[in-house]
C-alpha cells in the first residue's frame, strides 16, 4: 500500500479526531431527563407508529415532557447503537416500541442501570426494563361485527404481513365477530411478507377486490395503501391501528385502534414518583388502551347498538377467546364453553375454519 | 487547460507521489464541496454537520468501535465485488450473497450446534452458501454471457425472500412469541469480542488478515497472473492454454464466499440469530467501496473504514441535526459520484 | 366465473401492475438503443414516484404528479449523462450512484410526505357498463396511468422505426462513429436518449405512486427498475415486445398474491420469488438469442461484454 496515502489518511484522521474533540455539546440535559422513542417505521403512517407516536404527543402535552425520537430503524442490533447514543445524549427513559427491538434493549439495559427501559409486546423482563402492550382482539371482534353487517357480497379480506400469532389473533377475531352477524360470511388472506410494502399491499387488495370481496381490513404497520385502495375499487375498509377514515371517506366501517396515551403516562408517572417496577404491563377494552375508531357512513345502524352491548360485555369481564373453536385443518382448539389459556392465546398459531388462506 | 496539464505533468514527474495524492484528493474535495452545497441548500451549517458526522464516528470510544464494526462486513462485501472485477466481471451481487452464506451458516448451526466443530463448520457453510450464490451468475456469464450485472442484483433479491421464508418459517424459533428470528446462536459459534464490553470482534482481524492474503495471492500468485493475462486479452490467454470460464466460476465463487462469510459474521457475531433485513446496504457500500479503490485489495481496508464511519454517524445525525437516516445514502451517493466524475476527468486530462 | 373471464382478470391485473414497468422499460430501450446503459433507472424511478406523489399532494392534480415525476426521472439521468457522456465514467458505476443518488434524495425529501393523501384520479362513472361482466373490468383497469402507458408504447414503437430522430437513436446506437460521419451527432442524440429515457422511468415511478398505489413510502419500487434493465434484454431492444414482457412480470407478480387468495399452501415469500427468477430465466433466454441473432445495437455490446 502507498505509503504517502497511508500518512495521508493518517494526518485526516488525526484532523478529524481533532476537530470532533471540539465539537461543542449544544442540548442542555434537561432535569427529569429526556424520554426517548424508537420507532420502527415512520410515525406518519397512520398505523402502529403513528398510534405509538401520539402517546409521546400526550407526554409532552400533558405531562410537560421532553421527547426524542427515531423513525425507521431496523429491528435487530442497529437499534442498539441508537439506545446508546440517546443514553448518552440524556435521555433517561426509554419506549422502545417494536417487539424485534426487545433482545437488544435487554443488553443495552445491562450496561445503564440507571436508565428505564420500556419494551412494547415483549415478555422478558429486567431490573430495569418492563414491557408493556393491550390486547386488542375485542376491538378487532367489534369490528368484525361491524364489516359481517356492513358486507353485501358476504366476502371479507384480511391483508396481512406476516404470520406471527398477534396477527392470527386478529384474523380469528375479526371473523368470528363477522360470523356473529353473518352466519354465511367467508374471509380470504392475504399474505405480502413486509410490515410495509405499499406496492404488494395495493396489489392485494386489488386481488381480493377482483374476487368480489366488498370490505378489507389489514395486520400491516400502515392501513392507508390499503384503505385508498379499497376506496378506488368502492369497496368497503375496516382499519387498523389508528383511525384513517380520511383515507377513505366514502367506504370506511369503522377499525380497532390503540390509545397508548393513558398507559404511557402512567409508566411515567409511575417513574416520576418513584413507584415503578419492572412488570409486564398489560391491559385492554377495559382500561381504555384499545378503542374502536369513529363510524364511517358504510357501518348499518341497527349494528352500532349491537356493538356496544358487545362493547360492554367484553368491558364487564365476558372472555373473547370461548370455546367452540375448530382450526381450519379440523383440530378443535378448544370446547364449548371453554376458555383458552393466556399462553395459549399468546401462542396462537392456527385460523378458525371458514377462513381462506395459509399460516405459513 | 493547457497550463494547467503542463504543470500536472511537471509536478507528477517531480513528485512520485503527486498522481497518487491527487487521485485521492481530487474525489474528497469535490466530495465536500458538493456535500456542503447539499447541506447549505437545506439552510444548514455545512461545517457543523461535517463536524457532527467526524464526531459522531470517532469523536469516542463508542463511536470508534461502532465505526470498526460496520466497517467488518462493507470491508468483505467490498472484496467480494474487487475479486471477480479482476477479470472484468461487475458482480453488484454482494448482498445476496451475504443472505446465501447467512443462511446456509444458520442451517450448519442448527444441525450441529452444540458440537466444538461447531464453528469451523459454519464458516464452512457459509462460505460455500455465498460461494454457490455467486455461481449461477458466473456460470451464466461463462456460459450463455448473461449480464452479471443484472443477474446478480436480481438474485439479491431472491436470497433475501429466501432468508424471510426462513426465519417466518420453519427456522422460527417458536418460544419467541412468533417473532421472525431464529433461536440465539450459542456461544461456541461467535468470536471473540475484541474491545470488552463492545460489539467489536475479531471477524475484523479475519477481514483484514482476507484483504491482506487475497492481495497477495492476485498479486504475486502464478494464478493472479493468469487473470490479468485474460483480463486484457482474453482471446490471447484463451490461446495459450488459459480458461475465462474457468476463471470467472473461480473469481465469482471467491467473492460469493467471503461475502458469505460477511453474513455469518454479521448474524453470529453481531445479531446472534437469523432475521431478515440483516444485510442492510453493505453490498452496495462494498460495491462503492470496491469501486473507489480502484479494486485495489490494500486499499479497501482504509477506504471501508471512512465508509464505516460514514454509516454508523447515520444515527448521530438523526439525534443532533434531525437529518434522516437516507441523509447516509445521500453522502454515500454524493461519494461515488465524485469518485467517479474525478477519476473519469483525471484520466482524459492526462495527456491533451 | 368461466375460464375466459379469469384470464381476463389476470391478464388486467397483471396489467394495471407492469404499467410502472413498462413505462421504465421503454425509457431504458431508448436509451439503450443509443449505446448507453442506465442501471440507474430504479432510482429515476424513485425520484419520479416521490416527485410524483409530492407534486400531487401539493397541487392536488394528479396529472401534474405524473408530469412532475417525468421531470424528476430527466432531471436525475442527467446526472448519469454528466458522468458518462462528459467524464467518461464507467456506465454500470455511474447507474449504481445514480440508482443511490435517486433512493436517498427520495428517502430524505420524502418523509414529510409520508402519510399525505392525495385523490389520485377519479375513475369516471361508467354507468351500466360497469356491470358488464366484460367491458367492466377492462373499463375499470383502463385508468389514466394505463392509457398513458400504452400511448407511450405505441409512440415509442412508431418513433424508433418510423421517423428519422428514431433512424438517428437506431444508427447511433449500432456505430457512433459511422452515423457521425453522417452529420449525426452521437453526443447530441445520446443525451436525448438519456434524458427522455429518465424521463420515463421517472413517469413509470409517478405513475406507481399516484395512480397505482396512491401512497408514499421510500425504497417503494422494490427493484422493479432493475427488472425492467433486464426486460430491455427480453424484449431485444424492440419496443414493440416491451408490452408482452412487462406483462410477463406483472402477470407472474399478480399470480403469485392471486394464487393465495384460492389457498394454495405455498409460502408467500417463495412465491414472490417467481418475478424475479422468472425475469433472470427469460434475461437468460433472451440473452442467448439475442446474440445469435445481433439483436444488440454494436455500441451497446461492446459496453456489455468488456465491462471495466
Amino acid at each position: 500500500m502507498n505509503r504517502r496515502k497511508l500518512s495521508t489518511f493518517a494526518s485526516l484522521a488525526a484532523i478529524a479526531l481533532a476537530l470532533g474533540g471540539c465539537e461543542k455539546k449544544e442540548e442542555a440535559k434537561p432535569a427529569g431527563g429526556t424520554i426517548g422513542f424508537v420507532y420502527v417505521g415512520p410515525r406518519t403512517d397512520y398505523g402502529y407508529n403513528y398510534a405509538m407516536d401520539q402517546g409521546r404527543l400526550a407526554l409532552e402535552k400533558d405531562l410537560g415532557k421532553t421527547t426524542v425520537f427515531f423513525e425507521n430503524i431496523p429491528e435487530n442490533a442497529e437499534v442498539q447503537r441508537v439506545m446508546e447514543r440517546m443514553i448518552a445524549e440524556g435521555v433517561k427513559t426509554v419506549f422502545a416500541t417494536s417487539y424485534g427491538y426487545l433482545d437488544p434493549a435487554l443488553e443495552v439495559a445491562a450496561k445503564h442501570p440507571d436508565v428505564k427501559f420500556m419494551h412494547g409486546g415483549g415478555f422478558k423482563l429486567a431490573p430495569n426494563l418492563g414491557t408493556f402492550f393491550a390486547d386488542i382482539d375485542e376491538v378487532e371482534y367489534l369490528s368484525g361485527m361491524a364489516a359481517g353487517a356492513a358486507t353485501k357480497t358476504g366476502k371479507l379480506g384480511f391483508v396481512a404481513a406476516h404470520p406471527i400469532p398477534q396477527t392470527l389473533r386478529n384474523m380469528n377475531a375479526f371473523f368470528r365477530g363477522a360470523k356473529s352477524q353473518n352466519p354465511k360470511v367467508t374471509m380470504n388472506v392475504v399474505w405480502t411478507g413486509s410490515w410495509s410494502d405499499p406496492t404488494k399491499e395495493a396489489e392485494a387488495a386489488n386481488t381480493l377486490a377482483d374476487q368480489g370481496i366488498d370490505v378489507l381490513t389489514m395486520h400491516v404497520d400502515g392501513p392507508i395503501t390499503i384503505a385508498q385502495t379499497a376506496e378506488k375499487r368502492g369497496i368497503m375498509v375496516c382499519g387498523y391501528h389508528a383511525d384513517a377514515s380520511q383515507f377513505a371517506p366514502k367506504g370506511w366501517v369503522t377499525g380497532a385502534a390503540w390509545n397508548w396515551a393513558p398507559l404511557m403516562e402512567k409508566i411515567v408517572k409511575s417513574i416520576d414518583s418513584g413507584t415503578w417496577k419492572s412488570e409486564n404491563l398489560r391491559g385492554n377494552i377495559r382500561d381504555g388502551y384499545v378503542k374502536l375508531a369513529s363510524y364511517g357512513p358504510a357501518v348499518p345502524e341497527p349494528v352500532k347498538a349491537k356493538i356496544d352491548s358487545v362493547k360492554k360485555a367484553f368491558e364487564g369481564g365476558a372472555p373473547l377467546w370461548v370455546g367452540p373453536l375448530v382450526a381450519q385443518d379440523g383440530t378443535v382448539k378448544a370446547k364449548a364453553g371453554d376458555t383458552l389459556s393466556r399462553e395459549k392465546i399468546e401462542s396462537m398459531d392456527f385460523l378458525v375454519q371458514g377462513v381462506v388462506g395459509s399460516v405459513k | 487547460m493547457n497550463i494547467l496539464l503542463r504543470k500536472r505533468r511537471e509536478l507528477s514527474e517531480r513528485f512520485r507521489w503527486f498522481e497518487g495524492t491527487l487521485s485521492v484528493a481530487a474525489p474528497a474535495l469535490v466530495f465536500l464541496l458538493a456535500s456542503s452545497a447539499f447541506f447549505a441548500l437545506l439552510g444548514r451549517d455545512p461545517l457543523a454537520l461535517i463536524g457532527q458526522i467526524l464526531n459522531g464516528a470517532f469523536g469516542s470510544t463508542y463511536g470508534i468501535v461502532e465505526t470498526l464494526v460496520k466497517t467488518i462486513p462493507i470491508l468483505l462485501c467490498a472484496l467480494a465485488t474487487a475479486v471477480p472485477a479482476r477479470l472484468g466481471l461487475l458482480s453488484v451481487g454482494a448482498s445476496g450473497q451475504f443472505y446465501a452464506g447467512a443462511w446456509l451458516g444458520t442451517g450448519m448451526v442448527l444441525v450441529v450446534g452444540g458440537s466444538h466443530l461447531a464453528m469451523p463448520a459454519m464458516f464452512l457453510a457459509a462460505c460455500a452458501g455465498g460461494a454457490i450464490w455467486a455461481l449461477v451468475p458466473g456460470f451464466l456469464r461463462a456460459q450463455w454471457e448473461v449480464n452479471e450485472t443484472l443477474a446478480t442484483l436480481l438474485l439479491n433479491y431472491v436470497a433475501s425472500l429466501l432468508v424471510d421464508w426462513a426465519v417466518y418459517g420453519p427456522w422460527r424459533d417458536t418460544s419467541n412469541l412468533g417473532w421472525p428470528a431464529t433461536i440465539s446462536f450459542p456461544e461456541s459459534v461467535r468470536l471473540p469480542v475484541l474491545v470488552p464490553g463492545s460489539r467489536l470482534h475479531a471477524g475484523l482481524l479475519l477481514a483484514i488478515l482476507l484483504a491482506v492474503g487475497l492481495h497477495i495471492l492476485l498479486s504475486r500468485s502464478r494464478w493472479g497472473l493468469e487473470l490479468r493475462v485474460l483480463r486484457s486479452n482474453r482471446k490471447l490467454g484463451e490461446g495459450v492454454g488459459m480458461s475465462w470460464k474457468a476463471g470467472a466460476a473461480a473469481t465469482m465463487a471467491i467473492g460469493g464466499a467471503v461475502a458469505g462469510l460477511a453474513g455469518i459474521l454479521e448474524t453470529s457475531c453481531i445479531h446472534g440469530r437469523l432475521q431478515s433485513g440483516i444485510a442492510l446496504n453493505y453490498g452496495l457500500t462494498g460495491f462503492l467501496v470496491a469501486w473507489m479503490s480502484g479494486q485495489h485489495m490494500l486499499r479497501i481496508v482504509p477506504i471501508s473504514l471512512v465508509m464505516g464511519a460514514l454509516l454508523s454517524s447515520g444515527d448521530a445525525l438523526q439525534l443532533f441535526a434531525q437529518l434522516p437516516e437516507a441523509t447516509a445514502v445521500v453522502l454515500q451517493a454524493i461519494l461515488f459520484c465524485s469518485v467517479l466524475a474525478t477519476g473519469g476527468l483525471l484520466r482524459r486530462w492526462r495527456s491533451p | 366465473m368461466n375460464a375466459f373471464e379469469i384470464i381476463l382478470g389476470t391478464l388486467l391485473s397483471g396489467l394495471r401492475s407492469a404499467t410502472p414497468l413498462l413505462q421504465v422499460l421503454l425509457g431504458e430501450t431508448v436509451t439503450e438503443r443509443s449505446g448507453v446503459a442506465n442501471l440507474g433507472v430504479e432510482g429515476q424511478m424513485l425520484l419520479g414516484a416521490f416527485a410524483g406523489f409530492a407534486i400531487a399532494a401539493t397541487t392536488g392534480s394528479p396529472w401534474a404528479g405524473l408530469l412532475g415525476g417525468f421531470v424528476a426521472g430527466a432531471l436525475l439521468s442527467a446526472v448519469h449523462g454528466a458522468l458518462c457522456l462528459w467524464t467518461g465514467a464507467n456506465m454500470f458505476a455511474s447507474g449504481v450512484a445514480v440508482w443511490m443518488l435517486g433512493g436517498g434524495l427520495s428517502a430524505f425529501f420524502g418523509i414529510p410526505f409520508v402519510g399525505r393523501k392525495i385523490d389520485g384520479f377519479v375513475p369516471p362513472d361508467f354507468g351500466a357498463a360497469a356491470h358488464n361482466p366484460l367491458l367492466g373490468p377492462i373499463l375499470r383497469a383502463a385508468t389514466p396511468g394505463v392509457l398513458v402507458g400504452l400511448c407511450t408504447w405505441v409512440a415509442c414503437g412508431l418513433v424508433l422505426y418510423r421517423t428519422r430522430p428514431g433512424l438517428r437513436l437506431r444508427a447511433v446506437g449500432e456505430s457512433g462513429e459511422s452515423a457521425s460521419t453522417l452529420g449525426i451527432r452521437p453526443s447530441r442524440v445520446r443525451w436525448a436518449a438519456i434524458l427522455v429515457g429518465g424521463g420515463l422511468s421517472g413517469l413509470g415511478g409517478a405513475s406507481l405512486s399516484v395512480d397505482q398505489v396512491r401512497n408514499w413510502i421510500e425504497w417503494m419500487t422494490a427493484g422493479r427498475g432493475l427488472v425492467a434493465v433486464g426486460l430491455v434484454i427480453v424484449a431485444r431492444w424492440n419496443p414493440w415486445w416491451a408490452l408482452p414482457s412487462a406483462l410477463l412480470f406483472g402477470v407472474v407478480e399478480s399470480l403469485a398474491l392471486r394464487l393465495q387468495t384460492l389457498g394454495v399452501g405455498i409460502s408467500p415469500y417463495l412465491l414472490s420469488t417467481l418475478p424475479y427468477l422468472v425475469c433472470l430465466a427469460v434475461l437468460a433466454w433472451g440473452s442467448v438469442r439475442a446474440r445469435a441473432r445481433g439483436a444488440m445495437p454494436r455500441d451497446l455490446a461492446q459496453v456489455f461484454s468488456s465491462t471495466e
